[in-house]
């Protein structure tokens, strides 16, 4: 889990790095807030790569461990995603986007009682939403999602619920470059 | 006009659907037979057999068996088989509120209105004069004697010594049922492909008002579960839950092994069953019958409750 969470911030500032040098793109990071419905509350980072005016790439980790499992029972895991998406109306401060997303997610269970029970699975989802541009480069964006990978009781891990909401926080750390 | 035509579009689908099913006479949800504990409740419950009970008999371990969800008294029948002729202990088999009857009166049902029964034996035997009473729940049973331990039920009455749980459901394995709020209203009701001989026992359709239930007191004691819940004194409780089980996710068992704690602060204990079936102590009615090691799967937990039922602390 370490290790991936280290390469993720890994390619963020990679991504950070490239993108510097150029002076069109647009790299937003900042903090990501999920909630699954009948289920956690899981937050934590996001940063989304800027490619044309319609099309950006990003990634994102979040977990409960900032969210449900913070102060409670709830059970500990972890999200690891990279993602597409496609801009409608670029030129405007809000602007209405589509985004599909795949990653790795596992739970921690705590005990060996739960070995033989499944607690990884890849994630294929996708989301849309609305996205808004603020003058300062602050951007708020919310979505509505649908996880196309859920535990089934037979198979697959139990707390991977299809039906999830996100808002993210951003910061446009090349806007004053960009603009 | 394009949204005039989508309107009337939805509200075609909306209507065309019949919310109200084609019941045929041998399913249970007809009516024409109800739960045999509705005519002999004395065969199923405790309190109406032996209401009068000696000081010796009062102190007998008694344990109330609390099926499922769309279930009945049923679930719990080869228990009462298994034990057979012994007197050690005794079987109060509870009909939920609104179960073995017909599909109106299960539709019309709460969660509440299912728990109702458990509290009203629980409160018969105390009444009664019973001291030593244990629960075993199965499935949805199980979800609301965890609802009782969380809010505080027991605070006024006699602790239970022994909880029981079968195949608990903290997570459905259908995930689609976070989602009957919006879709439930659409479909109606869904149906559920019984055996021929479970029909008679189970319901064969789930109004949506009933999964809206299922789903309403999940979510209440998986938040209670993220709280912590505390056993009373004396009680200890024990889960068994198949590693593969579609109706009741197995991580159910991980929520509960995390959200239950003993009145001393200990874990409680849970044994993952190699098995697939849910509520696997029950083999009766299925498909096909039980393997070897689905027998001895049942032999096993029924001998392992008994065994706890009448151990002296």
């Amino acid at each position: 889990m370490k290790k991936i969470s280290s390469t993720l911030i890994v390619c963020l500032l990679l991504l950070a790095t490239i993108t510097s040098k150029s002076q069109t793109k647009s790299l937003d990071i900042g903090l990501r807030f999920q909630k699954t419905q009948d289920l956690y509350y899981e937050n934590g980072i996001t940063a989304q790569y800027q490619l044309s005016k319609r099309w950006a790439i990003g990634g994102s980790y979040y977990t409960s461990r900032l969210g449900s499992a913070l102060s409670s029972n709830a059970i500990k895991q972890d999200n690891f995603i990279v993602s597409a998406a496609y801009l409608f109306r670029p030129e405007r401060k809000l602007r209405p986007f589509v985004r599909a997303n795949v990653g790795y997610f596992i739970a921690d269970y705590e005990s060996e009682l739960f070995d033989n029970l499944s607690n990884t699975s890849a994630i294929a989802s996708a989301d849309a939403g609305l996205a808004y541009e603020f003058n300062c480069p602050l951007k708020v964006s919310l979505s509505l999602g649908y996880n196309g990978i859920t535990g089934s009781g037979d198979e697959g891990a139990g707390t991977l619920y299809p039906v999830f909401y996100q808002a993210s926080v951003t910061w446009n750390i090349f806007k004053t470059h960009s603009r | 006009m394009r949204k005039l035509i989508l309107i009337c579009a939805i509200a075609i689908v909306y209507t065309s659907c019949s919310k109200e099913p084609a019941i045929v006479d041998t399913d249970l949800d007809s009516g024409t037979f109800f739960d045999q504990s509705v005519y002999q409740p004395e065969k199923y419950l405790v309190s109406v057999a032996r209401p009068n009970p000696t000081a010796l008999e009062a102190q007998k371990p008694v344990v109330i068996a609390i099926h499922g969800y769309g279930a009945s008294t049923f679930e719990w029948d080869e228990f009462r088989t298994w034990a057979g002729a012994r007197t050690d202990f005794s079987i109060s088999q509870v009909l939920l509120g609104g179960h073995g009857r017909d599909y109106q009166t299960f539709k019309a049902a709460s969660w509440k209105d299912w728990r109702q029964p458990i509290v009203n034996e629980y409160e018969a035997l105390e009444r009664q004069g019973y001291t030593n009473i244990s629960f075993a729940g199965s499935s949805t049973g199980c979800t609301l004697i965890l609802e009782m331990l969380a809010d505080g039920y027991f605070e006024g009455h006699i602790k239970p010594k022994h909880v029981f749980l079968v195949d608990p459901i903290v997570v459905p394995g259908d995930k689609s049922l976070s989602l009957v709020g919006a879709l439930g209203p659409i479909l109606g009701y869904t149906t559920v492909d019984n055996t021929k001989a479970e029909e008679k026992y189970y319901y064969h359709y789930r109004p949506y008002e009933t999964l809206k239930e299922l789903r309403s007191v999940i979510n209440v004691v998986r938040k209670e579960l993220e709280d912590g819940v505390k056993l009373p004194a004396g009680c200890s409780l024990t889960v068994f839950k198949s590693e593969k089980d579609n109706v009741a996710d197995p991580v159910s068992a991980v929520m509960i092994y995390k959200g239950v704690r003993t009145s001393a602060g200990g874990r409680i204990d849970v044994n993952m069953v190699a098995s697939s079936l849910h509520v696997y102590t029950r083999l009766s009615g299925r498909d096909i019958a039980g393997s070897a090691k689905d027998l001895e799967n049942q032999r096993t937990t029924f001998t392992n409750m008994a065994a706890a039922l009448v151990r002296v602390k």
